[in-house]
């Protein structure tokens, strides 16, 4: 088997277009990255990501093309960090811009500050289009970071878990097809 | 004359020795930098062969292996750089708690709760840990 198939290698690069639409997020550093991450025994562990998914596919289902409302009040308390990860177009395809963040989140991962915590990978979109449509988007999104993660940039399996919520948990409510709700947060989730 | 010609022999042995220390704890490279790494070289032959490559599974890496011979050589050159120095950086992951074992019993005797939190009393402990210990966790990237 060829080497560079075997090793834990890295798989990643910008590619050169686009680069200055991720340069806000080529300015986060590796140490904010764990700052925001870094849980402690009283925020860490109150969070359901399973029940979370779950609430958001059954309101999803509601149908229409607009959510009511967010699924909880209850996660912006948790330890994490919002990412814009740039997708093609309904797609869970990653874009080169976005390839730094998702090196730097795993460089963060593998230091002593987070090792061994576990982490919920959120997929969001905005309200454009149906619902049910985004929720399955933003599922294929989460796992297709997650992926990226656990295979070439080695974060342990176990401390991953990928879920979609769709556009049932704006950021913006006010403004449910601005781009700041099309994100990836990473969840701190403990132990 | 001679004394100075001693002086600059010491100079150029000292030079060299700060270079290999140097060139040491450049070996090993995270994910981020490797990414950025990759990008400035590689790039162009990206955007031309693996354009419909995934992050996942190597699949940029394993395009630009499967290009060999069309991508350029200075690509190819630092894929293999690239590669070589995350691999010593997950190495130097694994080295290091053994490495730091007896800084650990000497200075985060008392930490409780497994390896992180040992290996983050050793971080903020580097003053008094050992150069073996600081050198290993600086080649893991946790500082």
């Amino acid at each position: 088997m060829n080497k560079f198939f075997a090793a834990p290698l890295l798989a990643a690069a910008f590619a050169v277009a686009g680069v200055s639409a991720a340069s806000a997020q080529a300015q986060m550093t590796r140490n904010e990255v764990i700052s925001s991450l870094a849980g402690t025994a009283a925020t860490v562990g109150r969070f359901d990501p399973i029940a979370l998914e779950q609430a958001a596919a059954k309101a999803a289902a509601s149908g229409g093309e607009d959510a009511v409302s967010r699924v909880s009040d209850s996660l912006s308390k948790l330890p994490q960090l919002s990412v814009e990860i740039n997708f093609d177009l309904n797609s869970g395809q990653i874009k080169p811009e976005s390839y730094y963040a998702v090196g730097l989140i795993a460089d963060a991962m593998a230091t002593p500050s987070l090792m061994g915590q576990r982490f919920a990978v959120v997929g969001h979109t905005d309200a454009t289009g149906p619902r049910e449509f985004n929720f399955k988007l933003s599922q294929k999104r989460a796992r297709s970071v997650a992926e990226a993660l656990i295979t070439t940039f080695n974060v342990p399996v176990d401390e991953l878990i990928a879920i979609g919520v769709g556009e049932e948990q704006l950021q913006d409510p006010a403004n449910p097809k601005a781009a700041i709700n099309r994100r990836v947060q990473i969840i701190n989730i403990g132990h | 004359m001679k004394i100075k010609s001693i002086y600059a022999v010491a100079a150029v042995c000292f030079m060299s020795l700060a270079m290999t220390a140097g060139a040491q704890a450049q070996q090993t490279m995270g994910y981020a930098d490797a990414v950025r790494t990759l990008a400035n070289a590689c790039g162009a032959d990206i955007n031309k062969y693996c354009s419909s490559a995934t992050l996942a599974n190597f699949g940029i890496t394993n395009c630009l292996v499967e290009n060999t011979g069309k991508v350029s050589a200075s690509c190819t050159a630092t894929v293999a750089t690239v590669t070589a120095a995350i691999e010593a950086r997950t190495a130097a992951q694994k080295a290091a708690p053994q490495l730091c074992e007896r800084d650990a019993r000497q200075f985060c005797a008392n930490i409780k709760g497994g390896n992180r939190f040992v290996l983050q009393c050793l971080l903020k402990a580097e003053r008094r840990v050992g150069k073996a210990c600081n050198n290993a966790i600086t080649a893991a990237g946790w500082r």
